[in-house]
Order: C-alpha cells, then sequence, then structure tokens
C-alpha cells in the first residue's frame, strides 16, 4: 500500500499527500489544481504546496528562508497537478524516463520545494528541476536529501519572480516495461502473411501516470547501475568505484537525450474511433517510438495498442537442418525481409514475441503454428522466425562408405598420416502438400575437401550450406564425397 | 459445469467518467455463436469462438475475463468478422491481478458484430489410440484410429467443432473433467508387412547357448501412402493394439459364432508423415532360430606392418561370417537380418544378396520357406576383409 506523505524541515511528519474523495489505493483521480479549503500543513514560516497523490508527492515547501521566524504568515495551499506527463519507456533496461510539468507559485527569494515519493520506484539520483518559464529567473541552489528520511529531497530554489512559473520535474524509475508483439498470420500455401505489431505497456511502478503521453524507445543503453536498485536504497548512496580500464561511470551511456526532446508536438489526443498511430521516428542508433494521444496506465495494468499492420508479406517456408545445433530435428522458419518490396521496411521491427498461425479454412480458422521470439531486425534486414522442430520434413544423412587409405608411416615404423574418404548420402523427404525449402549446414574440421554435384556455398573454412527446394510431398537424394587428411597427410 | 469465461460489454458513458481502472463489469453477457477447437498443433490447442457483440456508436469496451481456466493471456486475440474494415480495435488493457482484459473497439454506428476471438487453452489433453484387427494372413488390417481427449481446461466446450488437422471437423460437447473417446478414422484392409527382425547387434548369436528360446523381434509395418489406403496427413504418436481375427469360432455362452478376435500385442506408434512408414515391433517369435557364428578370423600376414619396437601397428583381415536360419512354421516367414561392420572393409563373397543401409551396416532380407528346418535350413554366408586396420575404426558416424 502506498503510504504518501510530505515531511516537514526538520523531519516531522507533517501533512499527508492528499487522497482526494477518500479513494483508496488503487483508484486514481483526475488532478485538479486548486483545491481548497484546506489546512495550512505548517502554520509557521511556511507555505506548502501538496501534489500529487498515492505514492509521489511533490510537497512544495516555498520557504522564505530569510524571514524564518516566528511571526506569522498567510499560508496559502495550493494543489497543482502534473499538467503534463510523458514516459519515454526503454526495452532494452528497466528505465523509463518520466517528464512532468507543473505549475509552481513562487515568491522573491529563495524557495523550498520538497519532492518525495513513497511506495514507488523512482531513482532518487536522477531527480532534476528546471524551470520552463522564467527560467532566468529561477536558479536551483542545491538539492538536500535531508537525514533519517528516505524518498525525500528538497530543493532550494532562488527565484527573482514572484508568481507562477512552469517547471519541469524529470526523474527515472523503474517498474514500467514495454514489449513488442507480433501475430503472424499465414495463408494457406505459406507464400505469404499477415503481420501485425502490437506494443504492450506494463505499469508496476507503485505510481499512476495519468493521461500520459507515452514513448517507446528500442535500442540497447548501457546502465552501470540498476535503477531499481538505487530507487530501493532510497537515498543516494555511495557508488562502488568502477574497476579499472572500465568506461567512465555514467547512468547512462549515449542515451540520446537531445533527439528524446523531440517530438513532443504531437497531438493531444486521437480520433477515438480510429486505433491511435504509432509514430516512428531514428533517433541516431533509436528509433523512438510515440504513442498518439494520451494514455492512462494505473500501477498494475498494462495495456496493448496496435503498431502496425502489414498484409500480404511475402514468407519461405524455410527449414533449417544443421546436427551440431538440432540433433536429428528439423526445424522451421518463416523467412521474410524487412522491406518495403516485402510490404514492410518503414521501421525496425523490435524484438519481441510472435504467434504465429495459418489460415486453414476459407472463413480465416487458423491452425496454431507455433510461438517463438524475433531479434531485433533493421530495414532491409531478413528475418526468421524460428517456430520449432517439423517431422513433416525430413533430413536424414547417412554414412554410406568408409574408407582409410593413403598410409603413411613415419621414421619409427608407426602410422604417421592417412586419409579417410567418406561418401554421405542424404535422404531427403517433404510429406507436406506446400513447398518448402531446405536449409542443411555441415561442419568439417581440419584438412578437408568436398566432391558433390549438389550446389553448396561454402559459409566459413568449415562449414558449407546445400539450399534445396522441395516441392509438395517430393523426396530427393543427394550425396558428397568428403575426404579428410591427418597427420602427415594434413596440408593445412 | 458453466462456463467460466466471461464476455462483457460495458458500457462506454459509465466508463468515461469513471476511472481508468474501477472494474464494473456485466453489462451483457453475449452466448457463443460458435466454437472451434483446432488440436492439430501437437503442444497446443486453440480455441476459436465467435461471439455477437451488441455495439454502440463510438468507444464500446468489452470486457473478456475468465476463472479457473488456463488460457495464455498473451494469446488471445479479437478478429472482427461483420464488419473488419469499419470495427476497430483500439487498444487492450489488462487490469492487475485478474485474468481478464479490456478490449476498446470502435464502432461508427450502432450494431452487431460478430467476433472471433482466438487464445490458446492449457489442459485438453489428447491422446490417438490406434486398434488393429489384422487378418488371419497377417497381410492386410483393419485400423481405427481414435481420438481421446481429456478436458482439463476448466472449460465446458459445447458443440464445439473439433479439427484434428485432417478430415473434416466434428461437432462434440465435452465437459470439464470429461474424457471423450470418438472415432476420428477407420480404414479397412489396410496392407501390412510383417517382418522378423534379427539384429546381429542385440540378439545372441548362437541360441544353443541360451537357456530360453531366443525369440525374434516381429514388426508390422505399415506405409503411410495411397497405396496403402492412407497418405493423405500425418499419422499421430499413439499406442497401437494389435488384435488378431480368429477363425470359425464357436458359438460360446452369450456370444456368437463367428469370428472372434486375438490381441497380438502392441507398440507405440511413432508420428509417420506421409510417404513413411510406421513401424510396430508388437511381439516376438520363436518360431524361427537364427544362428550366427564367425567361421574364420584371421589376420592376413603379408599386411601386417610393424613398428621400430616390433609392435604390429596395421594389418588387414580374413573373416568368414555363417548364419543359419529355420523356420518352423507352416507358411513363409519374411526377416531381416541386420549385420554391422565396422571401419574399413570390403565384402569380398555373399552367398545372398544384401543391402548396404550404411556405411557401417547391411542387410539380408529374406522370404524363409515354410518348414525350412533341419536339412532345410536357410544358409547364408559372407566373406569380407576389414582394411588398414589399427584397432580404433569407428562403429557409427
Amino acid at each position: 500500500m502506498n503510504t504518501p506523505r510530505s515531511t516537514s524541515l526538520d523531519g516531522m511528519p507533517n501533512a499527508q499527500c492528499p487522497m482526494p474523495n477518500g479513494g483508496g489505493p488503487g483508484i486514481s483521480h483526475p488532478p485538479s489544481r486548486h483545491v481548497g479549503p484546506m489546512r495550512p500543513i505548517r502554520p509557521i514560516g511556511h507555505w506548502s504546496l501538496v501534489i500529487g497523490h498515492l505514492g509521489l508527492c511533490v510537497a512544495a515547501l516555498l520557504t522564505l528562508l530569510l524571514t524564518h521566524t516566528a511571526s506569522a504568515r498567510i499560508n496559502v495551499v495550493t494543489l497543482p497537478g502534473r499538467d503534463t506527463v510523458q514516459l519515454t519507456i526503454y526495452n532494452s533496461a528497466d528505465l523509463t524516463l518520466v517528464k512532468e510539468t507543473r505549475v509552481l507559485t513562487f515568491r522573491k527569494g529563495v524557495n523550498k520545494l520538497e519532492f518525495s515519493w513513497a511506495n514507488t520506484l523512482i531513482d532518487p539520483t536522477s531527480v532534476e528541476f528546471r524551470a520552463l518559464t522564467h527560467a532566468e529567473d529561477v536558479d536551483v541552489l542545491d538539492a538536500s536529501f535531508p537525514p533519517r528520511v528516505t524518498n525525500t529531497l528538497e530543493w532550494r530554489i532562488k527565484s527573482e519572480f514572484a508568481g507562477e512559473v512552469k517547471v519541469e520535474i524529470r526523474y527515472f524509475t523503474s517498474g514500467i516495461s514495454w514489449a513488442a508483439d507480433y501475430v503472424a498470420e499465414a495463408n494457406k500455401l505459406e507464400k505469404l502473411m499477415a503481420l501485425a505489431g502490437s506494443v504492450r505497456i506494463n505499469n508496476n511502478s507503485g505510481e499512476d501516470y495519468e493521461q500520459a503521453q507515452v514513448r517507446l524507445v528500442v535500442g540497447v543503453i548501457r546502465l552501470v547501475e540498476n535503477i531499481a536498485d538505487l530507487a530501493n536504497a532510497g537515498r543516494p548512496g555511495q557508488r562502488p568505484p568502477p574497476p579499472p580500464g572500465a568506461p567512465m561511470p555514467a547512468a547512462l551511456t549515449a542515451v540520446p537525450r537531445a533527439g528524446l526532446m523531440r517530438g513532443m508536438a504531437l497531438a493531444e489526443t486521437a480520433a477515438a474511433s480510429r486505433p491511435r498511430e504509432v509514430i516512428k521516428e531514428e533517433l541516431g542508433e533509436y528509433f523512438l517510438y510515440t504513442v498518439e494521444g494520451r494514455d492512462t496506465i494505473p500501477t498494475g495494468w498494462g495495456k496493448r495498442l496496435p503498431s502496425f499492420r502489414a498484409a500480404d508479406v511475402p514468407i519461405t517456408s524455410y527449414y533449417k537442418f544443421e546436427k551440431e545445433r538440432w540433433g536429428d530435428a528439423v526445424m522451421r522458419y518463416y523467412k521474410f525481409t524487412n522491406s518495403v518490396p516485402s510490404k514492410l521496411g518503414k521501421e525496425p521491427l523490435p524484438d519481441g514475441s510472435v504467434k504465429a498461425f495459418r489460415t486453414v479454412t476459407d472463413d480465416n480458422l487458423y491452425a496454431f503454428v507455433g510461438s517463438t521470439s524475433v531479434k531485433y531486425i533493421p530495414i532491409g534486414e531478413f528475418v526468421e522466425m524460428e517456430l520449432g522442430a517439423d517431422q513433416e520434413v525430413l533430413v536424414k544423412p547417412r554414412l554410406m562408405d568408409w574408407q582409410k587409405t593413403d598410409i603413411k608411416f613415419g621414421n619409427n615404423g608407426n602410422v604417421a598420416g592417412w586419409t579417410i574418404k567418406q561418401t554421405w548420402e542424404f535422404e531427403l523427404q517433404n510429406s507436406k502438400e506446400i513447398e518448402v525449402v531446405l536449409d542443411i549446414r555441415r561442419n568439417f574440421a581440419g584438412d578437408w575437401t568436398l566432391v558433390t554435384q549438389q550446389a553448396n556455398e561454402k559459409v566459413d573454412a568449415t562449414k558449407v550450406k546445400f539450399v534445396i527446394p522441395l516441392k509438395p510431398r517430393e523426396k530427393k537424394t543427394f550425396t558428397y564425397e568428403l575426404t579428410t587428411r591427418h597427420g602427415t597427410n594434413a596440408t593445412k | 459445469m458453466k462456463t467460466r469465461i466471461i464476455l462483457a460489454t460495458l458500457a462506454t458513458t459509465l466508463l468515461a467518467a469513471a476511472p481508468a481502472h474501477a472494474r464494473i463489469k456485466l453489462v451483457a453477457l453475449p452466448e457463443r455463436a460458435r466454437v472451434v477447437v483446432a488440436l492439430s498443433n501437437p503442444s497446443a490447442t486453440l480455441v476459436e469462438e465467435e461471439r455477437i457483440l451488441t455495439l454502440t456508436k463510438g468507444v464500446n469496451k468489452v470486457d473478456f475475463s475468465w476463472r479457473g481456466v488456463n488460457i495464455d493471456a498473451s494469446s488471445i486475440q479479437v478478429r472482427m468478422l461483420s464488419h473488419p474494415a469499419d470495427v476497430k480495435l483500439l487498444n487492450t488493457s489488462y487490469p492487475p491481478n485478474e485474468n481478464a482484459l479490456i478490449w476498446e473497439i470502435a464502432s461508427p454506428v450502432a450494431q452487431e458484430e460478430r467476433v472471433r476471438i482466438s487464445y490458446l487453452l492449457n489442459g485438453i489433453g489428447r491422446d490417438i489410440a490406434y486398434r488393429a484387427v489384422a487378418e488371419p494372413d497377417e497381410k492386410s488390417l483393419t485400423l481405427r484410429n481414435y481420438l481421446r481427449l481429456n478436458n482439463a481446461s476448466g472449460e465446458d466446450l459445447t458443440d464445439a467443432e473439433l479439427s484434428i488437422g485432417y478430415g473434416a471437423p466434428f461437432k462434440k460437447s465435452i465437459a470439464h473433467e470429461e474424457i471423450l473417446e470418438m472415432l476420428s478414422e477407420r480404414i479397412e484392409k489396410l496392407p501390412i508387412r510383417k517382418v522378423l527382425r534379427w539384429d546381429a547387434a542385440q540378439q545372441p548369436w548362437d541360441p544353443e547357448y541360451e537357456k530360453k528360446t531366443v525369440g525374434i523381434p516381429l514388426n508390422y509395418i505399415i506405409k503411410n501412402d495411397v497405396a496403402s489406403k492412407l497418405g493423405t496427413h500425418t499419422l499421430l504418436p499413439g499406442k497401437v493394439r494389435i488384435f488378431i481375427k480368429t477363425r470359425d469360432q464357436a458359438a460360446g455362452e452369450g456370444e456368437a459364432a463367428g469370428e472372434g478376435v486375438a490381441f497380438t500385442g502392441e507398440d507405440w506408434g511413432q508420428l509417420t508423415p506421409v510417404d513413411r512408414e510406421m513401424r510396430l515391433y508388437i511381439g516376438q517369435s520363436r518360431e524361427v532360430k537364427v544362428t550366427q557364428r564367425k567361421m574364420k578370423d584371421d589376420r592376413v600376414d603379408r599386411t601386417i606392418r610393424r613398428n621400430l619396437q616390433n609392435q604390429v601397428v596395421m594389418w588387414d583381415t580374413d573373416e568368414i561370417f555363417k548364419i543359419e536360419i529355420e523356420n518352423f512354421k507352416k507358411t513363409p516367414v519374411d526377416i531381416v537380418l541386420v549385420e554391422h561392420i565396422t571401419g574399413y572393409w570390403k565384402m569380398k563373397e555373399s552367398s545372398h544378396k544384401y543391402e548396404k543401409k550404411d556405411a557401417f551396416t547391411i542387410e539380408y532380407a529374406l522370404t524363409l520357406p515354410a518348414e525350412s528346418k533341419g536339412t532345410n535350413k536357410t544358409t547364408i554366408s559372407f566373406n569380407l576383409e576389414h582394411l588398414n586396420v589399427q584397432g580404433n575404426e569407428p562403429a557409427n558416424y
């Protein structure tokens, strides 16, 4: 259960973040900027702002320190909610950049602003404050993490301006994640498929983010410390020194921060009657998906949004055999290219899970082909979705002949060199009613030569690939002769 | 048992004002209009159900929840069937700690929409059981394939169209915790081959030294092809029980005279795609006796190589094997004899034709005449040489 609170300057608990309308945990409410009347939080020398609800409190104890006396003051309590919230969620790490704007009322002089959070997963080392209006008049003097209090910091802010200032508070939180998932719907002949991509966002951060603009980052960032660990510490702690030779410690490396700030001015609200668009833009090595409109994702909830759908994507029903990887099994793949001619290619496809179906009837009933995961696929790259072993395509290699010849003896009379000649026969059988393409890989060690009538490709020094199409119900065989030279017979 | 999957459309107007995660449910409960259960994937059961939703103009919230049913939540999909171009799925929300999701579906007008909801359902066990009755001559049999469904999914499937990946789907109802067995296929006079298989690596060579009569594994071979009245689909794995017709069964108490059956054995049938063979090891025959002996096992003197320490480092061999086979049955018997020969070898002479199955295996396939025993027994002999032997020859690859 969330136990929000704000804390007075001397550390005494003095106010609860309001739970408007008596709502309990798990119930969110639209924020309001002005709620009253409300009791002063601290009667002397302060006027306070208490912002937020549930786990996250921004208690702006805007204090005129210069008049930090016992003299009575008029206390004004307002309740500024978040004006805007933006979530930039990373999928390669448990990290979300939260950016919220609020309007605070400052007085001239030094103001204290307390920011506290409880039962959330905010990284205290990441919290930043800046004024968006009157920025030249508002300076953060320092930020303090008060003693004996966790999940709280206080900014001392010097303002040359009295009045409303729009401010931005930015921080990292863990507990919000997103993932891509796909539904591949192959046609009966497995020549074409419809590919639909979705993004699913899960919020387990402890905080409700209402009417948030959601942006999703596709890319791999580096974190030297887990945000969740930093959040659980509650206060900034002593960091371990980096090991010798390690890169300079940084919370993030190569986060395209300037880029992340772009794309803000998107439509506030999507047309309600159509699926909202997920706008993609490239940012250096990353891709940023901005979900059109605003979303409320309460803590504990997940949300799945359609991202794209492409019909008639050409696919190849592709089967692989490599004994060293899968034993005797023949593995099934759908192979396609993330390119414009393949009706895709507008964006990279984030790594994610795939459920593959094949339509088997005229009214498009499904057969479940399998579920798998795909790697991150850049534009132009081909894609292989592994769908598990398939016994309806047979690859049976058989060693048909084995000879040990060309024996050489050393000076001591022992066998010093010999050559092994192997004849291999491959029995191939497609028991399916559709065309398939087989990819057979063979690995050879040492000094070897291969003689065969079957077209092949030398993948590297130790690997050969045979790509063989099979018609429905077709049987084929091919052979090769492998010669390996050993001992003094080996020349390489 | 009542269905445990609940589909509810929610009043949009109520929710528009309510917080997003207040869970108000149960406005309408559309019944299933159709249920299709696809069992074609051996490791997953796909359920597709169709329901008719009454949509209002604008955004509708449809709550799909389940209790006591093991559904893979990540697999749930909804497809619009009536107006796929106009009615759109906007998003899907997943409430915490609930087996539920909420679809937001936009409709341009108030209308009924037939939707197809598909999901993977755990807990539907399926077995294939084969029952075969062989003719007395063991040249053909009648094969019945039974599909046995064990519904432990928590869900009652009523009037479900069951599809097993071949043939026409059939409509059945199967309640939670019910086991239902149904005949899915029946083939009359399916030709089979009955073959004894004696493997030199597994069977004793000299029965005289055995305390018990040696049994030779007996196989029925069914080919999944058109000639065998099959060949339309993969035969799924399952237990095969084989009976044989007994002739002229006398009338017994409560039993009419005529054909009866006797059980001859069972085996696990492996998954058999089209144009491949299902080999069933159903028992042993003790009516056939195989005796194998190695009659010669020499190193060839002129081929022996020694090193400077006078140790033999390489040689060739000269080997002769003799196999005697007796058939005590009054009918001919097909038998396959399997020999394993390691390393680099050449056959010098063989009394019978053999097939080289791979570099280290040969097979003799022959038909033993009826009662070919004693002086009429069948004798195979073969003479081979191993070349360039060092004592470390491979037996397989």
